[in-house]
């Protein structure tokens, strides 16, 4: 419509002139004819007075109150304007590689991006990916290549880096000493000269384009077995490519704009930024029916573990009936990559300036997310806590779905968890089976709000307590008798082994060999007889027609249960009082199943599946159902191997790791 | 000469006209011949051309958000102004045709629509659409203020308003949040420095100036002016909850230094008093709320909301007031049917009338009545032994909403000339003994109670 606009400033003086003319004219009586044209000019004329006051009227927002202030409404923060990077605007990138002994630093236009000096850490070859066209780091990481292995998952790391990024490569203290000829060849693929021949104690930088030009490269031999190569300092200028080239050209939907921002910002998440079919990013799984659990917060706790995360969040939005929109990630400080994975899956995080050290710190980070997930959904009568480590099984929410209405109705339940602590591949077999058990197994459980409000919340450790939560809500204060909903088979899995209290050994021999449960939509058995007194019949119908086995035969002994398939066996062991677990651990033990403390356990009873037979065990005289017991049986005591003579405090010691 | 002259002007003032008749076609064209506007254009003018763009603004609008399965609700509070008078009818009326518009053409710079955060999955897409039609949009966001009260979360700044603007007319869309407290809230609307301070006449809009608190509407689809729509089933009710909505948020960052200065007291004792005095706090309010009786947290209570976002431990009591005019007869019994029994009665209706409720493990409710004067409001104090009167006075005050463990309450506006008023500017200060004879510093005597008067004005139980 602007191009009208110019018309009526020229239409007044027409309009004059002509009147002039007009009144000239009719003095030479020709009235007839005038009259005629003064009607049609009138016409005309009336035509372009409304049109006119028709375009100002409509763009009288735009004119008439244009003046309105709108002070009242002014931020009162002043928003200071950060300014912006240099290296946006700049071609060229002055990157400077130092590497030593004892220190090493990479600068990209006087920038540190990497410093490392501290002592007894961070030995190998660090590595740091820049985006070709902004100049910022994508990833770094470091891979101690002293050690076995760690060239195998540097291979791995390198292969994921896209085509044309910027790779920066420096050794600190020593990094060729495991670095096999597969990582040199990799290494020697990239450009560099130096790779092939480094040796024991050398220095060596190196900057180069993935699948393009070498920026540089420096290397000071070791002179001796018992010397360190002089330290090498590398100065060099990389060109920046322009953003375009740096992209991949996905279709532009809003998904691939979450992906681009993602990949643009990061690096080594292998497929998901991969130019020719990058693997989805939106899962769609089918919606539950009846989900009773639609509108339960889930709260997802997080560290600094942006790939767990990454991997975690692919499960979970995968699992049958998920709602994204209720899924809250929290995230224990400020780390900016777990943010990016969070937001590439568009989904809502939130960060937490850490409080406190080590066990407590998760512990307030804890406590911080629960009440701001209560916070944000009022409404919830409970939230799923989940942590960054866990696969989620597809059939995760329909568990909860079918389960969820007896945390609602029965006082007597703690918790409902995913998670079963004795659930392993050899002693766990029922998807449909349910138990009852006094201990809380974490790792993917529901919470219920009252229960946080009223009891936990106002008296959770403080940050000088340096308490693990999960130990915390375990003891009688908190726990009052109350038990935790498991399954038979898990519904999640437990797969990080870099953590707080995580070690590799520790991950191989206690959770590799969970079972985890991968039939969708599996149908939960008799999910009423969870309920307290229900269960009680339940038990003493299953030991009703439980076999009493050979209690002559040594219990790990495989040949102790019958070749059978689908039968009960009781059987029972020595347990003095209620605290008495000194044969369940040594069976827990020789079973390869949970030993560190006790877990699983419900009035003095144990069930899991051996040789796809249900397995009872019963603890007597402790347990209300050593009355089961038949008076021939002796109940079978082990005893804690000499040496360990300290074998009842080992519960305490080991203090089980579930963060 | 002249002739020549004379048909070149007539030739372009007929071309003019010529082009302007153009453009006017194309201009109802653009306007009016959509479908279901034939109704409207049949009016001639402009005054009723700009009606009209209202309306097809309007329509344009829910067009949109149709599209994208948004449920928003009206809110706007002309429309509903006028929709009130005629409630009856349109609540009654079947889909047919309206004659007249008589609603969304009513002259106005925005309509303002309300959405519920959680019915709604935050996506650009809808903002893609509404360029494609011609809209212009404005977004605002904010810090999440479910998040402030938590020491040293950061989430994602949330959106509060949106404005949707087209030709002459803009949509106003308010976000609504659940709060804990069981209400919805919305935001401030607050310009950042980059923001186009011109987008719209930003100070005629009816919301935003301050942060408001709602109940949750119940909504009733309706069609009004040939658009289905969804408005809040009783408008005069809303729009009567509205001229009283503005909220204050707890001061949590104040709170969050004055627990530097003075460690919250985390001992069992601590623990057990504020969860019985939050139960006490949310029965009383169960109970007033019942009644329609408007009341704000006073004295200790609002001291410790004021300064610490929370109940004071050591406080031993839950402090209301009730605005004299507000009395009911039913108060005492409603609590005694609550569960609390009356424990003291100070005063009477006339004059310096004070409650007492004995709650569950020793903790007490104490209401206080306030009398309206001229420039000031008190309330009266009687000291059981002796008959003697106090006079507590404040500066005159409005009420607010706040949350405050978890329950949507009144607090005076003016907080701080309120709790000043009563505690002096050293109310920073945590004390643990206080005479509320003397201690407060807007205590004044006000002589004596006649002895023939204390069975009534001095009811102890």
């Amino acid at each position: 419509m602007d191009e009208w606009k110019p018309n009526p400033a020229v239409k007044p003086h027409k309009k004059r002139s002509w009147y002039l003319a007009w009144k000239y004219k009719l003095m030479n009586q020709r009235a007839l004819r005038k009259l005629c044209q003064t009607g049609a000019v009138l016409f005309l004329l009336v035509t372009v007075i409304v049109n006119i006051k028709l375009i100002l009227d409509t763009r009288r927002a735009a004119y008439a109150e244009e003046e309105e202030s709108a002070q009242d409404y002014d931020d009162e923060m002043l928003n200071v304007e950060v300014p912006r990077h240099p290296v946006n605007n700049k071609k060229v990138l002055d990157v400077e590689v130092y590497s030593s002994r004892s220190k090493v630093y990479v600068a990209v236009d006087g920038t540190t991006v990497l410093e490392d000096e501290a002592r007894e850490q961070g030995r190998g070859i660090h590595v740091i990916v820049l985006n070709q066209a902004t100049g910022h780091v994508m990833a770094k990481r470091v891979f101690d290549t002293y050690s076995p292995h760690e060239d195998e998952a540097m291979v791995l790391f390198l292969n994921m880096v896209a085509r044309g990024r910027i790779l920066i490569f420096t050794i600190k203290d020593e990094g060729s000493f495991h670095l096999k000829e597969t990582a040199k060849n990799v290494l020697k693929s990239l450009g560099s000269q130096v790779a092939p021949f480094l040796s024991w104690r050398d220095m060596w930088t190196f900057v180069g384009k993935k699948g393009g030009e070498v920026y540089g490269e420096k290397h000071a031999k070791s002179p001796a077995l018992s010397t360190w190569g002089d330290p090498v300092l590398l100065k060099t200028e990389v060109h920046l490519t322009s953003v375009e080239d740096a992209e991949c050209h996905w279709p532009d939907t809003e998904l691939n704009r979450r992906r681009k921002r993602f990949c643009s910002k990061v690096e080594g998440y292998g497929s998901v930024c991969s130019c020719k079919d990058p693997t989805p990013i939106e899962f769609n799984p089918d919606p539950l029916k009846d989900n009773k659990v639609f509108d339960v917060p889930v709260a997802v706790i997080a560290g600094n573990r942006p790939n767990y995360l990454y991997r975690m969040l692919r499960s979970l939005l995968s699992a049958q009936g998920v709602n994204p929109q209720m899924i809250t990630v929290f995230i224990d400080g400020y780390y900016e990559e777990p943010m990016d994975v969070v937001e590439l899956f568009g989904l809502s995080g939130i960060q937490h300036t850490p409080i406190s050290i080590k066990n407590a710190r998760v512990s307030q980070h804890y406590k911080a997310s629960l009440t701001a997930t209560f916070n944000l959904f009022p409404d919830a009568k409970f939230a799923v806590v989940l942590e960054e480590d866990l696969d989620i099984s597809v059939d995760f929410f329909s568990f909860l779905s079918q389960s969820i209405h007896l945390l609602e109705e029965d006082e007597s339940l703690y918790c409902i968890s995913a998670w079963n602590d004795q659930g392993y591949e050899h002693t766990a077999e029922d998807p449909s089976l349910l138990y009852r058990v006094e201990t809380m197994p974490g790792l993917g459980w529901v919470l219920r709000k009252s229960l946080y409000k009223d009891e936990l919340e106002p008296k959770w450790p403080t940050p000088e307590k340096l308490w693990d939560w999960d130990m915390w809500m375990r003891m009688p204060e908190q726990r009052k008798g109350r038990e935790c909903i498991i399954p038979d088979i898990s519904r999640s899995y437990h797969f990080g082994i870099v953590g707080l209290n995580m070690n590799g050994y520790f991950h191989e021999a206690y959770f590799k060999k969970h079972k985890f449960n991968t039939v969708p939509n599996v149908q939960l058995k008799n999910v009423e007889s969870l309920r307290k007194d229900n269960y009680e019949t339940e038990i003493h119908r299953l030991l009703g027609e439980a076999e009493v086995l050979d209690h002559s035969k040594n219990p790990c002994e495989d040949s102790f249960v019958p070749d059978t398939e689908g039968r009960v066996y009781v059987m029972f062991i020595r347990m003095e009082q209620e605290a008495d677990f000194t044969t369940w651990t040594q069976l827990a033990k020789c079973l390869h199943i949970w030993d560190l403390d006790v877990r699983g356990n419900h009035k003095g009873l144990w069930r899991l599946f051996r040789k796809k037979n249900h397995f009872l065990v019963v603890g007597v005289p402790a347990s209300p159902y050593s009355s089961k017991k038949p008076s021939s049986v002796t109940p079978i005591y082990m005893e804690p191997p000499a040496k360990e003579e300290g074998a009842a405090a080992v519960p305490a010691v080991a203090a089980a790791e579930q963060t | 000469m002249q002739k020549i002259n004379r048909n070149v002007v007539l030739a372009l003032l007929s071309l003019t006209s010529l082009v302007f008749l153009l453009f006017q076609l194309c201009y109802y064209k653009f306007y009016l011949s959509q479908k279901n506007g034939a109704a409207f254009s049949k009016v001639r003018g402009s005054q009723s051309s700009q009606d009209s763009t209202r309306w097809h603004v309007v329509r344009k609008f829910l067009g949109l958000i149709s599209s994208h399965n948004i449920p928003v609700y009206l809110i706007d509070p002309l429309i509903l102004g006028l929709v009130d008078k005629d409630i009856e009818q349109i609540r009654s009326s079947l889909d047919g045709p309206s004659p007249e518009c008589k609603y969304f053409c009513a002259p106005r710079d925005f309509t303002t629509f309300a959405l519920l955060d959680k019915t709604w999955k935050h996506e650009m897409g809808l903002f893609r659409t509404a360029e494609k039609m011609g809209f212009q949009w404005l977004k605002i966001i904010n810090k999440d203020p479910r998040l402030d009260g938590m020491d040293d979360l950061s989430g994602m700044e949330i959106p509060l308003h949106y404005i949707f603007k087209l030709a002459s007319h803009a949509i106003h869309l308010v976000v609504f949040y659940e709060r804990s407290g069981n209400f919805l809230w919305h935001g401030p609307l607050r310009l950042k420095q980059h923001m186009d301070r011109k987008f719209v006449p930003f100070r005629k809009l009816h919301f935003g100036r301050y942060p408001g608190a709602y109940e949750k509407p119940e909504l009733l689809p309706v069609s009004i002016d040939d658009l289905k729509v969804q408005i809040p089933k009783n408008p005069s009710g809303f729009l009567e909850e509205m001229s009283h909505s503005r909220f204050l948020e707890c001061r949590y960052r104040e709170a969050r230094a004055f627990f530097q200065l003075y460690p919250d007291d985390a001992s069992l004792d601590a623990v057990e008093f504020r969860k019985k005095a939050k139960s006490l706090l949310h029965l009383a309010a169960l109970t007033l709320n019942n009644l329609g009786v408007k009341f704000w947290l006073s004295s200790g209570t609002c001291l410790g909301w004021y300064r610490q976002c929370n109940i004071i431990p050591h406080s031993k009591d839950v402090d209301l007031g009730i605005f004299i005019r507000d009395y009911k007869a039913d108060i005492i019994p409603a609590f005694q049917k609550a569960g609390l029994p009356l424990k003291h009665k100070f005063g009477k209706v006339e004059d310096s009338l004070e409650l007492s409720f004995q709650g569950e493990g020793d903790v007490k409710l104490d209401i206080f009545f306030f009398y309206e004067e001229d420039d000031h409001i008190w309330n009266g104090g009687t000291q059981a032994k002796s008959g003697k009167k106090f006079k507590y006075l404040f500066p005159k005050f409005t009420l607010c909403w706040t949350e405050f463990v978890e329950l949507k309450v009144h607090v005076p506006c003016e907080t701080l000339q309120y709790v000043e008023a009563n505690y002096g500017p050293e109310w920073k200060v945590p004390v643990k003994t206080w005479d509320w004879k003397s201690s407060p510093s807007n205590v004044q005597d006000n002589g004596v109670w006649p002895v023939d008067e204390w069975d009534d004005v001095i009811q102890i139980y």
